[in-house]
């Protein structure tokens, strides 16, 4: 007897399936509309110490220390901006990291990767929804960030939106790789926590890095990520850059496509792995 | 043998099976909190690097040369910022970890599907509550000292008070952080999904208890706020122990506000879970989730 497969994949059935797990989540989000206000809020809150803190080290509203270090004094801006960048890598890495986890533990991870669509498309849709969300939230707060601290962008917008998409192509690269390591550990929370926390403080979401210690620099410039950020911050605050900004933008791209292979390799090789041990199914 | 049919319970409540109910919730959440190795980056991770974002900041704001520094000094009397910040952000944590752990203990055993069965033992119910709270004291106690030694050893983070002070302050406050958290986890047993009034409640001490800046740069009706969250007159204890060698007389006039917010606190923490249990009774709330 000759058995034939039901399902036939084609580029359309991807894209509709892609589709389909980013409207599931989607609606998850706006079902509890109260999440939706603590995304706008919390970010407010988090930076409201850091004005307070700004000012004690302010004379006459003149940040003069930060503006020796970027170029400007005005540290909000700096640092409002950095916030609302760095929502963006915390969707990545909860959207992929912890959505994997949350599907182990429901159970339904094993009857999902056997759908026959790309286990990376999986993971892209999930992030779908959260980086649209991500966008609403994050303009959200900076409207209302700019009426209660103040938000001066004084440059290009185009130019800083387009030297957004590289970096957070980028960033997909390394949240399959992060992904696979959830998948190797079954743990999600601590490491998305704790890596995120990590990639957005020591890319200089809250401060220019060169005011990190001398040991903690080289850090910094590992991460693709430090050069979005500072890139943005160039083009739309003018901000003194680390390095001249047609570089940056070259190596933004190159860490795209490196970080694009490198996560998807490690991705798949992780999971032919767990796939041989038996243990998707295990939480 | 004649049953009878007014059976009375077994379980007969003496001071001693309370108090071995007790102990036994308490080993049991020691537990579970070291079966996960992810402790050890709760306890020897986190009270480095949350910190450590704002001291960055910091020293942003000080400039190459230092000079932001000497406005900051002017301004809190402070000699420099970075044990400044960690005893806000170290109060702040406090606050966050009693909230979810102690906060989130009976809703959790609800998720497991433990809680319903725990409810019907004839142990004082007010034990399930209490007991999380022990193993919660011993890890905040380590992660604090953990906090002082790292801060030590990396930032050179020197202590020019007593210890005793310290932990004066410490005890003082523990009624008010975790009357706060008994309150709060009868709530949750309410309204099942808590996390947006966890962030709430942080996020108030986070804006106006000065936890990285002094709170007298806030505008006058923050500051008035401010002077009703216990976790104020902690961050400016601590602060004073800790690095102005203040003595008992200088510290009274925080300790006496913590222990009247202490003492509120646990009355309506009590009183909170008292009107849960009688709730949760009359709808069938517990078995819920």
């Amino acid at each position: 007897m000759q058995l034939t497969n039901l399902s036939q994949p084609s580029l359309k059935t991807q894209v509709r399936a892609l589709f389909i797990i980013a409207r599931k989540d989607w609606k998850v989000f706006w079902r509890y509309p109260l999440n939706a206000v603590s995304h706008v809020l919390q970010p407010i809150i988090w930076v409201t110490p850091v004005y307070f803190m700004g000012k004690a080290f302010s004379t006459n509203g003149q940040a003069l220390g930060f503006a020796a270090y970027t170029g400007s004094g005005d540290y909000m801006s700096f640092i409002l901006l950095g916030t609302a960048l760095s929502n963006f890598v915390t969707t990545v890495f909860w959207g992929m990291g912890f959505a994997l986890k949350q599907d182990m533990d429901s159970g339904v991870l094993e009857s999902n990767w056997l759908a026959p669509i790309s286990r990376l498309l999986i993971l892209v849709g999930r992030t779908l929804a959260s980086l649209l969300t991500t966008i609403i939230t994050s303009m959200t707060m900076l409207a209302i960030a700019s009426l209660l601290f103040g938000f001066k962008p004084t440059g290009n917008v185009i130019a800083a939106i387009l030297a957004v998409i590289p970096m957070l192509i980028g960033l997909y690269g390394f949240g399959f790789a992060f992904a696979a390591i959830v998948l190797m550990m079954r743990e999600a929370n601590t490491m998305v926590d704790v890596s995120s926390f990590l990639v957005q403080g020591l890319s200089g979401a809250n401060f220019p890095i060169k005011s990190l210690p001398s040991w903690l620099i080289p850090v910094s410039l590992a991460l693709p990520v430090t050069y979005g950020f500072d890139a943005v911050r160039g083009f739309l605050l003018k901000t003194n850059t680390l390095l001249p900004l047609h570089i940056e933008i070259m190596v933004i791209i190159g860490t795209m496509f490196l970080m694009l292979w490198f996560g998807a390799w490690f991705f798949y090789r992780t999971e032919r792995r767990i796939r041989t041990l038996g243990t998707l199914g295990q939480h | 043998m004649q049953a009878s049919l007014f059976n009375t319970s077994p379980g007969k409540a003496r001071i001693t099976s309370e108090l071995r109910s007790l102990w036994a919730i308490v080993r049991r959440e020691w537990i579970i909190f070291t079966r996960y190795p992810s402790w050890i980056i709760a306890l020897f991770i986190w009270p480095l690097i949350f910190p450590m974002m704002y001291i960055f900041t910091a020293r942003a704001l000080s400039g190459p040369d230092g000079s932001g520094l000497d406005v900051f000094i002017q301004n809190t009397g402070a000699n420099e910022f970075i044990g400044y910040i960690i005893v806000g952000t170290t109060v702040w944590m406090w606050q966050n970890i009693v909230l979810w752990d102690v906060g989130f203990s009976l809703r959790n055993e609800q998720m497991r599907g433990t809680l319903e069965s725990n409810w019907l033992s004839p142990a004082w119910r007010f034990s399930h509550l209490l007991g999380p709270t022990g193993p919660q004291i011993v890890s905040m106690g380590m992660f604090i000292g953990i906090t002082a030694l790292e801060f030590g050893l990396l930032f050179g983070v020197r202590l020019n008070g007593s210890v005793w002070m310290i932990v004066l302050m410490m005890l003082a406050a523990i009624p008010a952080i975790y009357g706060l958290g008994f309150a709060f986890a009868s709530l949750v047993i309410t309204i099942k999904e808590a996390s947006a009034f966890v962030y709430l409640v942080r996020g108030l001490v986070m804006i106006f208890c000065g936890i990285t800046f002094p709170i007298s740069l806030l505008p006058e009706w923050m500051q008035e706020v401010a002077k009703w969250l216990p976790q104020t007159y902690l961050i400016h204890g601590m602060r004073a122990a800790a690095f102005s060698n203040a003595g008992l007389p200088e510290l009274i006039p925080d300790v006496i506000p913590l222990l009247l917010f202490g003492a509120f606190w646990l009355a309506v923490g009590y009183s909170t879970f008292l009107w849960m249990e009688r709730r949760a009774r009359q709808t069938g709330a517990i078995g819920q989730y």
